[in-house]
């Protein structure tokens, strides 16, 4: 049974749709700039870019370990995971979980973080609600169960509607993900009107949360170094690398660069 | 003297992508630098815009390696107009007192960027670089694994150790260093070869050996390392003439030796053409 097609007044595509997709660009772009703006310096210690340092250079041993002869790698295996005095097993840092308490500067990036990215979606969202209420906007092209016919449909009271036809908040926060890429094309990576990737750094307990992890860190690379093998890449070379002629086309050709240009 | 714009017939966009393409390459053509960029800064500053500040770095470089101090000295001063309390201009500035052999005074300068920032790479380095300048090598080793302790990732002072260990004649450590490298560049032939003539140098069947394989996975990552052909030759030679192996190795060697005399001949022929063998 086909469904009636309802047919929305194409003024609602020209002042409702595309304003609010304006709307929340320009807002995502004076986030980013307004978070450059307010952002505060992260100092690192000595302590934490070394560490850093070390355990890519366990990975490192982990993954290109092949290329270096048996004896080398052993012998850099043993100096970090050997059990009396192996670097990850010795070398306990002091770990201060950065709560808000203790640490005012992450206070203050929290609120800066609040005030930059919550306050703004929240204060714009409920305007445009109040503003562009009463009618619908758009229609998502998959079906949606009626559970979802209060959350979307936010400003209309009607009981028949298709739970696929939306209200303008709705649009409003499909442009405030979708929006995202754009963003990363205009602003470059890492850019501050990112919400998403905001939203999943305060999840995963706050970027400047690495001290905390290091000991795990260093007992994950503790375990992971204790399983790597040594397989040695260069085993066979001289049968691998005999088994064709060199290609020495074109080498020593007769034009020299002459100059600066 | 005609200038640079003269003689090359060349624009002042094509000098600055010039200069744009030797800071990426890292190049260390500094006379060549000095020319370009000390045209470029007297002609047409005005045109460059912000590109102008790291042109005065790079030229300053440049300038420093050429003797050129009055030319440094311009670009220190206008870097220092402009950015005020910078720590990359300060290390500049000991760069250049550094280059006057006013070591003490560079010194001083570097301990109050680390000071400041206990985490500057750069002044650390300088401080070493001195040490070197002064013919301190033991010192300059000392203090290299010192850096070397905190900041493992350092590939340019990893690389730097092992010049160091050679020139000393400490060749076990300087494989070590090669192989750190190694690792952290698993396509780069030249550590492959520099790291195959160190074991070469240390000598010994096994090391022989190890130095046969690396120059040719030297030779497998880039085919045109000549130096590689040669070092295979004579790795595996080398191995072939010692009274030591039995007879299975000295063949598999004789092997390898003549492969590498036959490329070696291929290559100097002149008119290499590609032949698939079997074909």
């Amino acid at each position: 049974m086909a469904e009636p097609e309802l047919l929305l007044d194409s003024n609602i595509r020209l002042w409702v749709v595309l304003p609010i997709v304006f709307i929340t660009f320009l807002v995502g772009v004076i986030r980013h700039y307004v978070s450059i703006l307010l952002q505060s310096d992260k100092k690192l210690t000595l302590e934490q870019v070394s560490d850093s340092q070390v355990l890519i250079r366990s990975r490192i041993l982990r993954e290109n370990g092949k290329y270096i002869p048996k004896q080398s790698f052993l012998m850099r295996k043993f100096y970090f995971n050997n059990q009396e005095d192996g670097f990850f097993k010795n070398t306990k840092r002091k770990v201060v979980p950065p709560s808000p308490m203790t640490d005012p500067s992450m206070l203050t990036d929290m609120m800066k973080g609040n005030v930059t990215n919550v306050l703004p979606m929240i204060l714009i969202g409920g305007w445009i609600n109040w503003t562009f209420s009463g009618f619908v906007t758009t229609k998502v092209p998959f079906p949606l169960t009626l559970r979802f016919k209060p959350m979307l449909q936010q400003g209309i009271e009607l009981l028949s509607l298709d739970a696929s036809w939306v209200s303008s908040a709705s649009w409003y926060f499909l442009n405030v993900f979708g929006l995202r890429s754009m963003y990363s094309l205009i602003l470059g990576q890492d850019n501050g009107a990112d919400q998403s990737r905001i939203m999943q750094e305060q999840m995963s307990g706050a970027a400047m949360a690495m001290p905390a992890d290091t000991n795990k860190a260093f007992k994950a690379e503790w375990e992971a170094l204790e399983l790597t093998d040594h397989q040695w890449a260069l085993e066979n070379i001289e049968e691998e690398l005999m088994s064709r002629e060199l290609d020495l086309d074109g080498m020593f050709s007769k034009e020299l660069p002459t100059g600066i240009f | 003297m005609a200038s640079v714009s003269e003689m090359y017939d060349v624009t002042w966009e094509e000098m600055r992508d010039k200069l744009r393409k030797w800071r990426e390459d890292n190049h260390r053509n500094s006379e060549q630098i000095v020319d370009v960029g000390e045209e470029l800064i007297n002609e047409h500053a005005s045109k460059l815009g912000d590109d102008i500040w790291i042109i005065y770095e790079q030229v300053m470089i440049a300038a420093l390696d050429c003797s050129r101090d009055d030319l440094a000295w311009t670009c220190l001063q206008e870097l220092k107009r402009q950015f005020p309390g910078s720590q990359r201009v300060k290390r500049l500035a000991g760069m250049r007192l550094e280059a006057l052999e006013k070591y003490e005074d560079a010194s001083k300068q570097y301990d109050s960027i680390l000071q400041d920032d206990p985490t500057n790479t750069a002044a650390r380095k300088r401080k070493i670089s001195i040490l070197k300048a002064q013919g301190k090598s033991a010192e300059a080793i000392r203090e290299l694994n010192e850096y070397l302790e905190q900041f493992v990732g350092d590939q340019e002072a990893w690389h730097e150790l092992s010049e160091l260990y050679i020139n000393e004649h400490d060749y076990g450590k300087a494989a070590f260093c090669l192989e750190e490298l190694m690792m952290t560049n698993p396509h780069n032939h030249l550590y492959c070869e520099q790291y195959a003539e160190v074991k070469y140098t240390q000598g010994g069947l096994e090391n022989l050996e190890l130095s046969r394989k690396y120059f040719a996975q030297a030779l497998k990552l880039n085919n045109r390392n000549m130096r590689a052909l040669f070092g295979l030759y004579m790795s595996a030679s080398h191995i072939a003439a010692s009274p030591k192996v039995n007879a299975t190795v000295k063949k598999a060697n004789v092997k390898y030796a003549t492969w590498a005399t036959n490329q070696i001949n291929r290559a100097y022929q002149g008119n290499v053409t590609n032949r698939v063998p079997g074909c």
